[in-house]
C-alpha cells in the first residue's frame, strides 16, 4: 500500500477551469491561505502568467505582492507556477534573458515549484527552461507529459519523453498531465507503468481533469503503478472540467488501504470556505460529470465549446455547431494533432469556425494559427498537412509575421520605461498595457481580509446607500435592530 | 512542524482571543476550563471543552498535572497558556516537554532567566541594560546599608513576586525595619519564597514597555506601550505607542529590549518592562514578561500584526516572518480594561450574571471579551469583562473615539468601571499625555475628596 501526497490545484487550475481564472482575488486567497497551509498538501498549484495578468487586469492587484503575502501566510506549502517557458503574460515569445528574470523574481517573491509544460514536448526547450529555473533557485521542477489521444501519442512516445526527463538533473519529478480528462483506467494501466519504468527513481505525479468523469477512477489505480502524488481540488473548485475532489479522493484512497497524511479537518474547512465564497460571489460549483463519448473525438473542453456556441449564436449560425465540432477533428489532424491544451484548443476551434462559416476552408486564418504553423509555439508534434501549410504561409499576413523582429532582451526593453522601477514592475510593464499597470499601482495595496458571510449584507447596504430615495433604513426583528441613516438626510 | 490541535490553558477574554486566531489559521482548539467556566463563551466557541478541575484556580488553571494530562488526553500537539496562571511557570513548560506537547512560549531556561526578578535583573545587567540602583538584601543590616548607599525613598520587592504584589515603599530610614519584616513574611506566604530585594524608588516614573518577538535566533521589537495608569500596580488603561517620549529615549528603549532578548536568544513573544524616570529623562529595566500581555491588542492595532499567530508560528519552529524594517507603526491605540468592579466602592469586585452586554462596533473599534448577555462572572478569578481597544489616527483622535465608544457600552447585571474610564478620558492631564504612575491614584484621591 502506498503513501500518497496531494497537490491542490483549487487556486490556479480549479479557478481557471471553472471560474475563468477570474474567481479569486488576493484577500480571498489570503484569508484561507493559513488553513490550506495546515492541510499538508505537497504543494499548491498557485499561479501562471495568465493568473498574474488577471490579477492586474481584473482586480488591479499586484501579483508579486500576492505571492509575498501568501508565502508569509503559508510558509510550509510550496507555491507552484505552471508555464511554457517561452512566454510571460503576453502571447508573444519572450527573450530567454527576459524569462530568466521572470524566474528569478518568482523565486525571490516566494514561488519555488515549477511545472515546465512545453505543449509540443520539445525536450530542448524543456531542458533550457529547467536550467533557468535551477539558476533562479527554484526548489522543485516538474516536467509535464501532456496526455492526448492521437496516432502520435503512444505509450512508447511518452516513455521516451520520460526517459529524457529522467536523465535531466534539473527536472526533479514528472507528471502525467491530462488537461482534457481523456485518460481511461484501461489506458492508464499501460501508460503509467511505461512512464514509471522509464522514469526510474524520479517521483511520478498525476494531474487528470474530470471533464468526462474518468479521472477519479484513474486515480484509484494510479498508486498501484507507482504514482506518488495526485492533483486534486477542493469543494466547488473540484469536478466539472476541473480536477477530482480532494475529500472524495482521500476517502477512496484510504478505502483501498493507502495512506494519505493530511489534516482532514483543515481540508474540510478549505472546502467549506470555497463553498461559501462561491455562493457569496455567485460562482458555479463544479459537479461530477457524465461520460460523453463524443468528447473523445473532438477533445474540446467545455469552456471553449461554450465560447464557440456563443460566437455562432452571435452571427445567427448556431445550427452549424455540429459542423464546427466535426471540423475541429479535421483541423486538428491537419495541424499535426496538437494537444488540446492552451492555447491550442482556441486556435483549432477558431480555425474550425472560420472554415465552416467562410467561403472556403482556410480562407480566413488567425495570427495565432499562423504563428503555430511557423513554429512559434514549438515544433508541431506531427507534421502539418503540406497543402494546409502552404495555404497558411502564402498569406501576406504570414510574411508580415515572419518579418517581425526577434524578442528583445530585458536590457533593451527596459529603455522603454522610466528608470528606477523594480524588476517586478518592469516585467509587468513589458508585457501589459501601461494603463492597466498604472491602474494597479494607483489602486494601492490589496485588501487583506475577506469574509464570504458578510458579502450579501454588505452588498445590500452598499446598494441601499447608493439610492438617494432611501435616506433612512430601519430593520427590526426580535432582539435585533439595525438603523442606517443616509448622509443626505442629515447633511 | 505544523500544529493542528492547540489546547488553551486559560479562560476569559484571552481564551476567546486565542480561539479566534486558531480558527482563522485552521487549527483545532480544545479549551481546558474549570467547572465554573464550562458554560463560558470560550468553552462554547472552542471545538471542544474539557474540564480541568474545580472552580478555584489552584484546582484547575494552576494545576500543572491536571492541565497537562487533559491536553495529552485530548491529543493536543501544543498548549497555549495565555497570560497569568501557568503562562510563565517553568515546571509547567517542563511538564509539557515531558508529555511531548509544544509549550507556546519561551524555553524553560528563558522562563527561568526572567521568572525571578533577581535573575532577570542580573541578566539585564549582563546584557548591558540600565537597572534601578539596588540589589538583593538578606537581612535588615544589608538592607540598611544598601538603602543608605542609594538614598531614600526605596522600594522593597519580593524576588518571586509579580503584578505589584509584595512591594513595599519606604520613605525614610525609620520605616525600613517594619517594611522589611512585613515584606519577607508576605513574600513567604504569597510566593513560597522569602527573598526580597531593595531598590531606589523613582518618584516620578512612567511604566513603559517594549514588545519583542524572537525566534531563538533573531529578535525584533514591535514598539512601546505606556501602562502608567495603574491602581495598586494593576493596569487599567494602556496605549501604544507610549506618548511623548524623546526620540533618544524611545530608540534607547527599543534597542535595550532587543538587546536583552538577544542576550537570552529569546524565543516567542515577550515584554520588556521599563521604568521611565521623568526627572532624569532616562529609563531602567524592570522585568520581562515571557508571555502574551493583556494589553497586546494596542500593539496589534498599530502594527497590523496578529501576535497570537506570530507566537504559534515561532512555536512551530518557523523563523520570524518580518524583518524590523517591515514593521511600521500606524496611528495611536488605547485600551480600556472594563472590569466588573465598583470604582466608587474601592473597586470592589462585583461577580454575578451579566444581564445585558452591548459593545460598540465600527471602524477602529475592537472589543476583546468573553461576555455576552447571560454570561456569568465567577467570583474565583479576576474581574476583567472586556477590553475596549480604540485605534485612531493620532492620540487625540483615539481618545475622542474611545470616549464615544465607551458611551455605547451597555453592561447590565454587574457593576463596571466604565464610568471611571469615561471620567478618566476627560481629564486634561491624561489628554496632555505622559502622566506618571502616581497620577491615577492622585486622581482617585482628589475625586474622593470631592
Amino acid at each position: 500500500m502506498a503513501d500518497i501526497q496531494l497537490v491542490d490545484v483549487s487556486i490556479r487550475d480549479g479557478n481557471q477551469s471553472l471560474w475563468g481564472a477570474t474567481g479569486l482575488n488576493t484577500p480571498q486567497i489570503l484569508q484561507i491561505a493559513p488553513v490550506m497551509d495546515r492541510v499538508g498538501f505537497r504543494a499548491l498549484d498557485f499561479t501562471s502568467s495568465t493568473h498574474m495578468g488577471v490579477a492586474v487586469r481584473t482586480f488591479r492587484e499586484d501579483p508579486w505582492e500576492r505571492f509575498r503575502l501568501v508565502r508569509a501566510a503559508m510558509p510550509n506549502t510550496p507555491l507552484q507556477l505552471i508555464g511554457t517557458g517561452f512566454r510571460f503574460i503576453s502571447w508573444e515569445k519572450a527573450h530567454p534573458e527576459f524569462m530568466q528574470l521572470v524566474y528569478d523574481r518568482l523565486v525571490a517573491n516566494g514561488v519555488t515549484r515549477f511545472i515546465v509544460l512545453d505543449p509540443m514536448h520539445e525536450m530542448d526547450a524543456v531542458n533550457e527552461t529547467a536550467k533557468q529555473i535551477r539558476k533562479a533557485g527554484g526548489t522543485e521542477t516538474v516536467g509535464a507529459l501532456t496526455y492526448t489521444l492521437s496516432d502520435v501519442h503512444t505509450d512508447a512516445y511518452y516513455a521516451g519523453l520520460a526517459a529524457q526527463m529522467a536523465r535531466n538533473p534539473d527536472i526533479h519529478r514528472v507528471y502525467i498531465k491530462d488537461p482534457s480528462g481523456l485518460l481511461t483506467p484501461e489506458r492508464s494501466r499501460t501508460l503509467t507503468p511505461a512512464v514509471k519504468k522509464a522514469l526510474g527513481a524520479k517521483p511520478l505525479e498525476m494531474h487528470a481533469h474530470t471533464t468526462i468523469g474518468l479521472s477519479p477512477l484513474c486515480y484509484m489505480a494510479a498508486p498501484e503503478f507507482g504514482v506518488e502524488t495526485l492533483h486534486v481540488a477542493c469543494g466547488p473548485l473540484a469536478n466539472g472540467s476541473s480536477l477530482p475532489n480532494a475529500q472524495r479522493i482521500v476517502a477512496n484512497l484510504r478505502e483501498l488501504g493507502h495512506t494519505v497524511n493530511i489534516d482532514d479537518r483543515a481540508l474540510a474547512l478549505v472546502a467549506d470556505y470555497f463553498t461559501r465564497l462561491a455562493d457569496a460571489e455567485g460562482l458555479p460549483h463544479g459537479t461530477p460529470q457524465e461520460f460523453d463519448a463524443s468528447f473523445l473525438r473532438h477533445q474540446v473542453a467545455g469552456g471553449t465549446l461554450t465560447t464557440t456556441r456563443r460566437q455562432l449564436a452571435e452571427i445567427g449560425l448556431e445550427h452549424r455547431f455540429d459542423d464546427v465540432i466535426d471540423e475541429v477533428s479535421v483541423v486538428r489532424a491537419e495541424l499535426g494533432h496538437p494537444i488540446m491544451v492552451t492555447p491550442f484548443p482556441q486556435i483549432v476551434c477558431t480555425q474550425a469556425l472560420y472554415n465552416v462559416i467562410g467561403k472556403e476552408r482556410y480562407d480566413q486564418v488567425s495570427d495565432q494559427c499562423i504563428r503555430y504553423v511557423l513554429g512559434s509555439f514549438g515544433k508541431p508534434t506531427g507534421p502539418v498537412d503540406p497543402d494546409v501549410k502552404d495555404r497558411i504561409l502564402s498569406r501576406p499576413r504570414a510574411k508580415e509575421i515572419m518579418a517581425e523582429p526577434p524578442p528583445l532582451p530585458p536590457s533593451e526593453l527596459r529603455k522603454r520605461f522610466k528608470p528606477g522601477i523594480t524588476d517586478e514592475e518592469f516585467l509587468l510593464r513589458a508585457v501589459m498595457p501601461a494603463e492597466q499597470v498604472d491602474a494597479m499601482i494607483a489602486a494601492g495595496p490589496a485588501k487583506r481580509h475577506y469574509n464570504p458571510d458578510t458579502r450579501a449584507l454588505l452588498k445590500l447596504l452598499k446598494e441601499v446607500a447608493a439610492r438617494p430615495s432611501v435616506p433612512d433604513l430601519e430593520f427590526e426583528k426580535p432582539g435585533f435592530r439595525l438603523r442606517l441613516r443616509g448622509k443626505t438626510a442629515h447633511a | 512542524m505544523t500544529l493542528h490541535r492547540i489546547f488553551i490553558a486559560n479562560r476569559g477574554e484571552i481564551a476567546v482571543r486565542i480561539l479566534r486566531t486558531c480558527r482563522r489559521l485552521g487549527i483545532e482548539t480544545i479549551l481546558g476550563a474549570s467547572e465554573a467556566d464550562l458554560d463560558s463563551v470560550g468553552a462554547r466557541l472552542a471545538d471542544r471543552a474539557v474540564c480541568v478541575g474545580g472552580p478555584r484556580s489552584a484546582d484547575s488553571y494552576l494545576n500543572v498535572e491536571a492541565v497537562v494530562s487533559a491536553a495529552k488526553n485530548a491529543g493536543a500537539d501544543a498548549i497555549h497558556p495565555g497570560y497569568g496562571f501557568l503562562s510563565e511557570n517553568r515546571k509547567f513548560a517542563a511538564a509539557c516537554a515531558r508529555a511531548k506537547i509544544v509549550f507556546i512560549g519561551p524555553t524553560e531556561a528563558q522562563l527561568d532567566a526572567v521568572g525571578d526578578k533577581l535573575k532577570a535583573r542580573h541578566n539585564a545587567v549582563a546584557a548591558g541594560l540600565p537597572v534601578v540602583p539596588g540589589g538583593d538584601v538578606s537581612d535588615l543590616k544589608s538592607a540598611r546599608a544598601l538603602a543608605k548607599e542609594i538614598g531614600y525613598p526605596v522600594l522593597i520587592k519580593a524576588v518571586g513576586g509579580g503584578g505589584g504584589r509584595g512591594m513595599k515603599p519606604v520613605h525614610e530610614a525609620g520605616g525600613l525595619e517594619p517594611a522589611m519584616n512585613l515584606a519577607i513574611s508576605e513574600a513567604q506566604a504569597a510566593f513560597g519564597d522569602p527573598r526580597v530585594y531593595l531598590e531606589r524608588l523613582v518618584t516620578s516614573g512612567r511604566h513603559v514597555e517594549v514588545q519583542v518577538l524572537g525566534d531563538g535566533t533573531d529578535v525584533i521589537h514591535l514598539g512601546t506601550r505606556d501602562c502608567s495608569i495603574q491602581r495598586r500596580y494593576q493596569k487599567l488603561v494602556e496605549e501604544a505607542p507610549a506618548p511623548d517620549l524623546s526620540e533618544r529615549l524611545r530608540n534607547g528603549l527599543h534597542e535595550a529590549a532587543v538587546k536583552f532578548a538577544r542576550h537570552l536568544a529569546y524565543r516567542g513573544l515577550g515584554t520588556v518592562e521599563c521604568l521611565v524616570d521623568r526627572e532624569r529623562d532616562t529609563f531602567y529595566f524592570l522585568e520581562m514578561n515571557a508571555r502574551i500581555q493583556v494589553e497586546h491588542p494596542v500593539t496589534e492595532a498599530i502594527t497590523g500584526l496578529d501576535l497570537v499567530e506570530e507566537q504559534i508560528r515561532v512555536a512551530e519552529g518557523q523563523p520570524l516572518r518580518w524583518r524590523q524594517d517591515r514593521i511600521a507603526f500606524n496611528g495611536h491605540a488605547i485600551e480600556c480594561r472594563l472590569n466588573a468592579e465598583d470604582w466608587t466602592r474601592e473597586f470592589r469586585p462585583d461577580p454575578g450574571t451579566v444581564t445585558a452586554a452591548v459593545f460598540p462596533a465600527g471602524d477602529g473599534i475592537r472589543v476583546d471579551t468573553h461576555i455576552q448577555s447571560g454570561a456569568v462572572v465567577p467570583p474565583y478569578y479576576d474581574s476583567l469583562l472586556a477590553k475596549l481597544i480604540i485605534h485612531g489616527r493620532d492620540r487625540p483622535d483615539a481618545i475622542a473615539r474611545a470616549a464615544q465608544a465607551l458611551a455605547r457600552c451597555e453592561i447590565g447585571g454587574v457593576a463596571t468601571n466604565v464610568p471611571m474610564h469615561v471620567e478618566l478620558l476627560k481629564q486634561k492631564d491624561f489628554a496632555a499625555g505622559a502622566v506618571d504612575t502616581r497620577w491615577f491614584p492622585q486622581f482617585l484621591e482628589s475625586r474622593a475628596r470631592g
